[in-house]
């Protein structure tokens, strides 16, 4: 970590290549629309599950009792918490100070990993407990399941892609006016928090 | 004191925190200009949103349904 920080401190002073200067908001319009498609891709799965909500005679289906609210808060915290530690990650690499970057960048992913575990206990006592399961409790059933499981492999894929992010900014790849990567994983961990806001009012909230 | 309480609690301290601290980002990020940053205040904005709810729903403001026959 230290040859990363002195790496840091290095580059500070380089001059940001042309290439780079020009392509950069290129490359940030290219993952907004990457982003773009996930939301497409998450509303058509959320309007599905309204729709069929409002169609029903009434919500959840008998039978089927509704997702534990408690857990699901604590949950909703701890993934709003990461959303704050990594946009303080950032900005911490924006004002070269890498220890604390480091520090925000490991916050955020074992806020992240915390998350993954609740959705876990969450799933095991809904099939245990309650018995509801994807194929087996109705339109109920495969909608939670099909939706906070996509978002859960959203939040997997975006831990792994923080975890190669500090490998990367400790190997250098980084300088204090190159991030462009670093800039990517805080959008796509901000859009991950920001689907589950979405998730928590529909599935818990209302 | 029941474990959905200790969640409960904890889910309002957690929220608390990242509502104040979202809400401190967003106002040292406002005039901030850029499309990135641009996109970063709005979901900071949203962020708080969602730890407000967070802390509504610990508190048993949201979410709370009466229970099944």
């Amino acid at each position: 970590m230290a040859v990363a920080s002195a790496a840091l401190d290095a580059q500070h002073h380089e001059p940001v290549d042309q290439l780079y200067a020009e392509t950069r908001d290129m490359r940030l319009i290219g993952f907004l629309f990457f982003l773009f498609s996930d939301v497409v891709l998450f509303s058509s799965f959320i309007f599905a599950y309204l729709y069929l909500r409002n169609s029903g005679q009434g919500w959840p289906p008998q039978g089927v009792p509704r997702p534990d609210v408690a857990l699901a808060a604590l949950n909703s915290a701890i993934l709003f918490g990461s959303g704050a530690t990594m946009h303080y990650a950032l900005e911490n690499w924006k004002h070269g100070k890498f220890f604390r970057y480091a520090g925000f960048m490991i916050a955020t992913i074992i806020l992240g990993a915390m998350f993954l575990t609740g959705q876990v206990v969450e799933y095991t006592a809904l099939y245990t407990k309650e018995h509801v399961t994807w194929g087996g409790s109705g339109i109920f059933g495969a909608s939670f399941f099909t939706l906070t499981g996509m978002h859960g492999f959203h939040v997997l894929v975006g831990v792994f892609y923080l975890i190669t992010l500090l490998l990367q900014s400790v190997h250098g790849v980084y300088s204090k006016d190159k991030y462009f990567g670093l800039t990517a994983g805080t959008l796509y961990w901000h859009f991950v928090d920001v689907i589950w806001v979405v998730l928590f009012s529909i599935f818990y909230l209302i | 004191m029941d474990i959905a309480q200790i969640e409960r609690i904890l889910a309002i301290a957690g929220g608390v925190i990242v509502a104040v601290v979202s809400a401190i980002a967003l106002k040292n990020d406002w005039k901030t200009p850029g499309l990135d940053n641009t996109v970063f205040k709005v979901m900071l904005a949203l962020l708080c949103f969602g730890a407000l709810l967070a802390i509504f729903a610990g508190a048993g403001f949201l979410g709370t349904f009466p229970k099944a026959a």
